[in-house]
């Protein structure tokens, strides 16, 4: 058991550093030229003011490069950067930095960020194992397969279009809930119970948003903020909260589960009353922590461009609802599920207890 | 009606319902955490704050006001209080270190475009912005972790006077390894509903995975999930240890 651990300790090092070596090293797999900055200098630097009164300063480097890949590999060249102090766009580069040339062969294109997100990959996975052991390695792994169940049910949405996104998006929700929820805690009623619960909470909450998008006529929805938008955003934006929502409602619904069942276990005669209060109890404590990680996980990404909104002196609530709308009715109507769930969760457990104390 | 309002109204009935008054302060912390999230946004226009210190200060606040006013303040509410500060500023430093050098400040070219209309050069330090956009993305998740664990060890605790602090520490980390797996499955599926646009659009676009993987927007998402899911790991550690050191301490006296 020891030896066997050790083992395991040692593939993941060995990995680790594996794939940190071949990320540093792995010009050749590209096509486009990477190049490798040397030297670095400034060449002038204006400030500039623009409409609105906000100060920044743009700079120009002279950058001297070796070229890492291709027929020129090895070559030295010299090219021209250009970067505003706040970097809201363009990076300042320094010593070091590789990137992408740009399709005109002198510009700077996109900075080589593979071997940091790999490297953030990896302190991911050795703190989750860390922490976690065994359970830290399966969450990893639940974690890996539902990113790959969701980029194949893309790919046939994308090759399929005529399929709807809600159906594929759905088809992929059960299997993502009865998958984790399995490797979480095991094959047995509680994550039955679980399961169940998740899928109807889901699936009402989708209900009362599309309800409410009826009933309104999505007004006051503004889709047109939405970037990277290839297709309809109606879509996008029902699949998006459909699938966003999961994963709090799967949570409500196991921690419900396994407390209420727990409860059954230590007292097979325990009242249904006594099971319903405790049960609604524990979901009163849950609710809030629950509703404010999606609120968080949401809302936060709009920041950068509420102050861009704000700094181009747009009024606070033409720029709140631009940015902030399509956000906010996501957290809201997860929200909505996860307390939703609750009770689902609360009636299920109840259910089957009731079946089991019958039998007795 | 608008559709935010209507969702709104929903989910307030729903959670005074179900929730009681515990519901009615949760849904009102909620909005309390929209307000302080907008004016921390509004105090970082001024370019000579600082992005990070406002966030931190921000977090400060909004794990206050999920912690001590939804429950009360006592030992178990402020040690997740105290477990949350430590883990911000910890994950901070590894996020700005990796911010400044992958370089996902800001707006990407593709976005730019869209963005025309507007000055860019505005004076705010993107690469703090971006450190504090990831912080703040798993502030929520953070609290989450740290009361799950800080509140059954106090239990634990009531219920065996006798244990050692090691034990504790343990006990702890057990009921962390538990929460685990849903706590980072929340914050992965939350991301993932967000992104989806984004995975349409590359595909629609066909971009290489080459292209994929070293542009700005989906580094940025990447390094923001990831970081995500070490800060809820991080806390378990941290709350476990910060608890079990105080109440066998409190116990000594």
């Amino acid at each position: 058991m020891e030896i066997k651990k050790y083992i395991i300790y040692l593939l993941v090092v060995i990995s680790f550093i594996g794939s940190m070596i071949f990320v540093n090293n792995n010009y050749n797999f590209y096509d486009r030229t990477i190049v490798k900055v040397t030297d670095t200098s400034e060449t002038s630097r204006t400030e500039i003011i623009d409409e609105y009164e906000n100060k920044d300063t743009m700079v120009h480097q002279q950058i001297t490069a070796v070229i890492q890949n291709g027929e020129s590999k090895g070559e030295t060249m010299e090219l021209e950067n250009q970067y505003s102090e706040s970097q809201s766009i363009h990076s300042q580069l320094k010593k070091g930095t590789e990137f992408f040339l740009a399709n005109d062969g002198i510009s700077v294109g996109d900075i080589k960020r593979d071997k940091y997100v790999i490297f953030v990959a990896w302190i991911f996975i050795l703190i989750l194992l860390l922490v976690g052991k065994k359970q830290g390695a399966l969450s990893v792994v639940s974690l890996a397969v539902n990113a790959v169940i969701l980029s194949i049910a893309l790919d046939i949405y994308i090759k399929n279009p005529e399929n709807s996104l809600l159906i594929i998006c759905g088809i992929s929700i059960i299997l993502f809930t009865v998958l984790s929820l399995i490797m979480a805690s095991g094959w047995n009623q509680k994550t039955f119970t679980a399961i169940i619960a998740t899928l109807l909470g889901t699936l009402t909450s989708l209900a009362i948003a599309y309800f409410a998008l009826f009933v309104t006529g999505e007004q006051g929805l503004r889709y047109e903020e939405m970037s990277f938008l290839s297709r309809h955003p109606q879509v996008i934006f029902m699949g998006g909260l459909l699938i966003g929502s999961l994963g709090a409602v799967m949570d409500v619904a196991i921690t419900m589960a396994s407390s209420i069942f727990e409860l059954y276990e230590k007292n097979h005669q325990i009242k249904l009353s006594t099971l319903k209060k405790s049960g609604l109890e524990i979901g009163k404590d849950i609710m809030g922590t629950m509703t404010n990680i999606l609120f968080f996980a949401y809302v936060s990404g709009t920041i950068p461009a509420l102050l861009l909104y704000f700094k181009n002196e747009s009024p606070l609530g033409f720029t709140l609802s631009m940015n902030l709308s399509v956000e906010l009715a996501r957290a809201l109507a997860g929200g909505i599920g996860i307390v939703l769930t609750i009770p689902i969760t609360l009636y299920m457990a109840i259910f089957f207890i009731k079946r089991k104390q019958a039998r007795l | 009606m608008n559709v935010l309002v209507l969702l709104a109204v929903i989910l307030f009935i729903l959670m005074a319902l179900i929730g009681g008054k515990k519901g009615i302060k949760s849904f009102i912390a909620l909005f309390l955490n929209f307000v302080v999230v907008i004016i921390t946004v509004l105090m970082m226009n001024d370019p000579n704050a600082d992005p990070v210190l406002l966030t931190l200060l921000a977090c400060g606040i909004i794990s206050a006001i999920s912690l001590f006013y939804i429950n009360e303040i006592n030992s178990k509410t402020k040690m997740a209080f105290l477990a949350t500060i430590l883990t911000t500023v910890l994950l901070l430093t590894f996020i700005f270190i990796m911010t400044e050098k992958s370089m996902i400040q800001g707006f990407s070219e593709e976005e730019s475009d869209g963005l025309t209309i507007f000055s860019v050069y505005i004076g705010i330090d993107f690469v703090k912005v971006a450190a504090s956009v990831i912080i703040m993305s798993t502030i929520g998740a953070i609290v989450d972790t740290a009361i799950s664990i800080t509140s059954p060890m106090k239990e634990i605790h009531q219920h065996n006077p006798g244990i050692s602090r090691k034990e504790l520490f343990m006990s702890g980390i057990r009921i962390g390894r538990d929460i685990l797996g849903t706590s980072s499955n929340t914050l992965f599926f939350a991301f993932f509903g967000g992104y989806m646009g984004l995975i349409i659009w590359f595909k629609d676009l066909s971009y290489s995975l080459g292209e994929i993987i070293n542009s700005k927007v989906f580094s940025d998402e990447m390094i923001t999930i990831l970081t995500a899911g070490i800060g809820v790991a991080v806390v378990i550690p941290v709350a476990s240890g910060i608890t079990a050191y105080h109440l066998i301490a409190s116990q000594k006296k």
